[in-house]
Formats: C-alpha cells, structure tokens, sequence
C-alpha cells in the first residue's frame, strides 16, 4: 500500500523545512547516553497515565500481555529516536506506527498529547543531568525538537494516508454491493419469467400451440429485459464522447417519444415552437435523456395523466421541461434522486437520472427537477444554442 | 364455501412472471387467481378464502410484507408464500414477523415450490371462533408453528362464512357476543355434520349445563379458559390428524 521511497523522499522534503541537518543528528546522538538510563520509567510513566484515559485506555492496554507489549514497543522507539539514522527504513518504521493506531481505531489526538509528554520527559530528564552550559543545552533542545516533530508528522502522515486507504476500499466495498444487489434485483426477475416459462412448458399435460407461442414470446421479452439491464451498466460505463452538432430540438423530441412509448392513459402534449435554436449536441445522447425522463414521468403516472415537452429558447440555450401531472417527488427523495444507485421505484438500477445528468454534463447542458406532491413533476434540461452559422442536423 | 379444487392467489406487478405462473397452476388443476398490486390482491382475498397466496415482495403500492400482513388479518387461514429477488437482509425477518410461511428466492425452483404448495394443502385446516382478538392470534401462531392452516372467526356469521369443507377441525368459544353458543354449535353442525367440534368456554359453572345438553349432540371435546395448551394440541392431534405436512420448523428451501 506504501512506497517507502515516496515516503523517505516527503520525510527529506520535511527535514529540509524544519532545517534539520546532520549537525542536530549528531547533537541527537550525543544525547543518548544521558536519557537511556532513564527511558525505562519514561515508558512506565507514560502508560500508567493512559491507564488514567479511558478511550486510549480500552484501545492501547487489553491486558496485561498487551500493555508489555507496547511498552517494548515504546521504548525500542525512543532507542530508534536517539539512535538513528534517520533514513528509509527509520521513515518506514514512524510510517508503520500511524498505520498501526488506525488499525486499532486509536484517534489521533493521543498520539498528539502522548508526544507532547515524552518530550516533555525527555526534556526533564536532560535538564536535570545537563553536564554542559546553558547555549549548548538550548540546541540540543531545539535538535530533539526538530526529530520529534518529523517523527510526530510522519505518524500523521501514515494515520492519514491509511485511514483514507480504508475508507476508501469501505466505500467501495458498499458501492459494490449496492451495484451487485440492483443488477441481482433486475436479472432475476426477468430470468424468474423465463424459468417459470420453461417448466411450465416442460411439464405441461396439454402444451396448446398458442400457449406454446404465448410463452416463447414471454421468455424472449424477459431475455431482452435482461439484456437491457447490462445496456444501462455499459451505458452507464462507457458513454462515449459525444459527437457535438447542431440539432433541431422538436425531432428529436419526437424521435424520443417514438422510442420511448407512453402507456395508455397518458395524454401527450409536445410544444416546442418550429423557430427553436438548434442546439450543440449528440443527439444520439440527447434522446437517451429524454428517454429516460419520458419513462420516469410516465412511471410516476400509473393511472394516467397528462405528459407535456416543452421547449423555450432562453437566453444562448434551448431548455426543454419534460412535465407530468403524476405523484409527485418528496421533498426529502428530491435532492437525492440523481445519485447513482438511488431508486424510490420496486424497479430498475437507480442509474436513470445518474445517466441523464453524465450525459448532460458532456454535452455542455444541465439538469434541474422541481416537484409538488400529488400534482407532478417538472424536470428541465438546458441545452447549448449551435452558433449561428452552424446547420440543422 | 369452498370445494375442494386447491385455490392459489398470485400477486406481482410484473404481468408476465403472474401469465406464466397462472399456466403451471391451472395445468395441475387448481383454482387461480391474480393481481398486480396489492389493492386488487386484498379485494380479491375479501372475496374468497385461498389455499395460497404468492407474493412479490417488492412492488409499486403495496409491498408483498404488508400485503401478507393484511391477508392474514382477513383471511387468516390463507397460506402466504413470499418471493424476492433479494437475497435476504432485514426483509426476511418483517416478513416472517408478517406471517409469511416462506420467503423464496427468485428465480423460483419450480418442483419445490409445488412441493411446498403440496404441503400447505396438506396442513389440516382449523377453524377458531372466539370473539377475544388476542386469544385468536396467540392460538393461530401457535397453531400455525406446529404447521396447522387456521382459519378466525369472531362471531357467528363469520363462523358460517369461513366454515369450508375442508375445515378438519372447529375450536368454537361458547360464549359469543350477541349469541347462543348452542345455537352456534347447531348452525356449524347443520352446514358441515363431519367435522369435529371442540368447545372452549372460560364459564365452566355457568356454562355447565350447556355442554351437557350439547354432549348428547356430540362435540368432541371441551376445554376451559385458561387453556390447558398440551391436552388441547393433543385433542387437536386426535381430531385433525397430527399436523405432518412440515411446518415452520423446517425451513429447507428457504432464504
């Protein structure tokens, strides 16, 4: 997960900003055989104050095994520290501490308070065996100082990185299910037709040629229905890069409206003024936004109302409001239904709307929803004018 | 009143996976309804008391868990079967919760489902008319666990009403509201003389008389209130025949 050159090379960068040069390693050593005597009640000290926390307490000492363990630990970092040298692998054992307290759950700030009282041991513990004068006791300081901040922002730097890594494959993972659980949803109930289809058909004590038909028909419609659930992943995967030209919009309303059918009961009403702007875009995409919004609309008809496309010339651009007359989007669902996977229907993916606003964004235009309750729905998309010299697809 | 060609109520908002399952079930014989949400399907059970009821948990309206729920609250002795193209969660839990006998994964495997249908028609079917709610309730899932189909009355013209022939068994509460309960007793034994009756009372003093006068009639067995639970599944037994189709306990082909 970790390149330890990256991370040596950021440590050096670090070193460099703080000003850390071989002099303050020199210095840092030299302090060695002053503190090491002393490491041992530091460590002690340090861990029977935790005992005094209870958040880092549960995380850092189950048990008393665990606690020795992490003392060793401790005081094999503070021999590290003094000793040096302060190269690739010094770096990727601080990077290994951050990584290690995500994977505990220890939060961050204790790493914060606990350096903050080891260097305050530390420094204790010099000034009282301090052989040297006072010039010289101040740049030791200021050495240790340095080396614990690096060390201190190199654990953070691992805690971060690690913690994001984490969220990241968790967020996936989640993603991934929801996926994998929308496609199970749509295939099996199409392959649920067509195997009940195929018993009925085997098992039948009088197979009349009719029925016979009747269920071949079935289970070709279930396949295709299948077939175009895996159109809208790739759809959805691999939406290629539109062929901008200029476009009339009533056509391709209409070129829409063929393709998607509205059941009966819905009333259509199309009203887009012959003298519309062409607008610049695929307008192979164009129909699959209004396909799918024509679909959304009739779905949220399901005893009939009234389906109206209306287009306007606004400003350099052609909005186009695809309205229905149907139950309406809650307010809480409202801001919610474009994201990808999130469906309020007992059918489809939930990637409809997801699609419709990809396409949109790569076709230069925009979409907008605006719902009552009970009364319906408006959804707008705003399409790019073709500049004037441009011709009428 | 029902005869005795297996009824089966088939509930799913897709019309095709409903076309294709309505086939199967006619071409075996029974009696088959269908309806594409809920409200069609409730209207449906108001009409008439189905063996079985299939239904797809997740459809527009209605869901399948709430729609097994209200099944069950009128017309209890119908068995529902839930099917879902999910692979379990929380769902499956509701709906048990809800009353559902199974909860099948779709695509639906064909021969067990008509083998678990086989088994539901084979659960003996009792009827209970006691006007107590809760008495009702906690007797059908009793009963229901032990893989009996129960069928509630609350009083006497629901008793008539749902009194089928293939009722096995009657569990009828003396003392109903607005009634006799030897007038109740007769009218139940008029329309359907094989089946045994067991009489409940919690009035054992009151109702003393009564049940000996009934006794020259022939009952078949009387228990007092509260229940003595093991010597009236033991009656039961005697009476309907041990509940041998599998009941809840075996959930083999399920989630």
């Amino acid at each position: 997960m970790i390149d330890p050159d990256r991370t040596y090379r950021r440590y050096q960068d670090l070193q460099v900003y703080v000003g850390w040069t071989d002099e303050d390693a020199v210095r840092v050593r030299g302090l060695a055989p002053l503190l090491e005597p002393h490491l041992p009640a530091l460590v002690d000290d340090f861990y029977a104050e935790i005992a005094r926390h209870p958040e880092a307490h549960k995380v850092l000492a189950i048990g008393q095994a665990q606690t020795d363990r992490l003392k060793r630990a401790l005081l094999a970092w503070l021999h590290d520290l003094l000793a040096g040298p302060y190269d690739r692998d010094y770096v990727a054992r601080r990077w290994k501490v951050g990584a290690r307290h995500v994977e505990i759950g220890l939060d961050q700030v204790y790493t914060n308070a606990a350096l903050s009282r080891l260097r305050d041991g530390l420094v204790n513990y010099l000034g009282e065996s301090w052989p040297g004068d006072r010039a010289g006791f101040v740049e030791a300081i200021r050495s240790l100082n340095k080396l614990l901040d690096l060390d201190l922002a190199k654990i953070e730097d691992a805690y971060q990185a690690e913690y994001a890594a984490r969220l990241q494959d968790s967020e996936r993972l989640a993603t991934l299910g929801q996926i994998a659980g929308g496609i199970a949803h749509e295939l099996r109930n199409p392959l649920n037709v067509i195997k009940t289809s195929l018993y009925y058909m085997k098992t039948a004590h009088v197979l009349a040629p009719e029925k016979r038909a009747e269920h071949m028909e079935r289970i070709e419609r279930k396949a295709e229905q299948a077939e175009e659930v895996i159109t809208t992943l790739t759809n959805f995967a691999r939406m290629p890069v539109p062929e901008l030209r200029p476009t009339a919009v009533g056509p391709c309303v209409h070129a829409a409206l063929a393709n998607s059918p509205v059941p009966e009961g819905v009333g259509v009403e199309i009203d887009c003024p012959a003298d519309l702007p062409p607008v610049l875009v695929d307008p192979c995409q164009v129909r699959i936004v209004l396909g799918n919004l024509i679909r959304n609309a009739c779905d949220a008809m399901p005893s009939g109302g009234r389906l109206t496309l209306r287009g306007r010339h606004d400003d350099d651009g052609v909005e186009i409001k695809v309205i229905d007359t149907g139950v309406g989007i809650p307010p809480a669902d409202l801001g919610r239904i474009m994201e990808p996977l999130y469906s309020t229907k007992a059918r489809g993916l939930g990637l409809g709307l997801a699609l419709v606003r990809m396409i949109l964004a790569k076709n230069g235009g925009n979409l907008h929803a605006v719902s009552e309750l009970g009364q319906g729905s408006t959804f707008t998309i705003w399409l790019t004018a073709a500049p004037e010299e441009g011709e009428v697809a | 009143m029902n005869d005795e060609t297996p009824s089966i109520l088939l509930v799913d908002d897709d019309v095709d996976i409903c076309a294709s399952m309505a086939d199967i079930f006619a071409d075996v014989g029974y009696s088959v309804d269908f309806a594409h949400e809920g409200a069609r399907a409730l209207e449906l059970v108001r009409r008439r008391p189905y063996d079985v009821a299939l239904l797809d948990l997740k459809m527009p309206g209605m869901d399948g868990v709430t729609l097994c729920r209200e099944i069950r609250r009128v017309r209890s002795g119908t068995v529902s079967l839930l099917v879902t193209a999910y692979a379990g969660g929380d769902t499956v839990q509701e709906a048990r919760d809800a009353g559902a006998w199974r909860i099948l994964a779709k695509p639906v495997d064909f021969p067990s489902l008509m083998g678990l249908i086989d088994d539901v028609l084979k659960q003996p079917l009792v009827l209970v008319v006691d006007d107590d709610p809760d008495m009702c309730a906690s007797l059908r899932d009793l009963m229901r666990e032990l893989g009996y189909r129960v069928c509630i009355a609350h009083d006497l013209r629901e008793a008539i009403e749902r009194l089928q022939e293939t009722t096995r068994v009657v569990l009828l509460d003396l003392r109903l509201p607005g009634e006799d309960g030897g007038v109740v007793f007769q009218r139940l034994r008029e329309m359907n003389a094989a089946v045994p009756v067991v009489l409940i009372t919690g009035y054992p003093a009151e109702m003393g008389p009564l049940v000996d006068r009934l006794g020259t009639e022939g009952f078949d067995a009387v228990h007092y209130k509260p229940l003595d639970i093991p010597r009236l599944l033991a009656d039961l037994a005697r009476l309907a025949g041990p509940a041998t189709a599998r009941g809840r306990v075996d959930r083999t082909t399920e989630i």
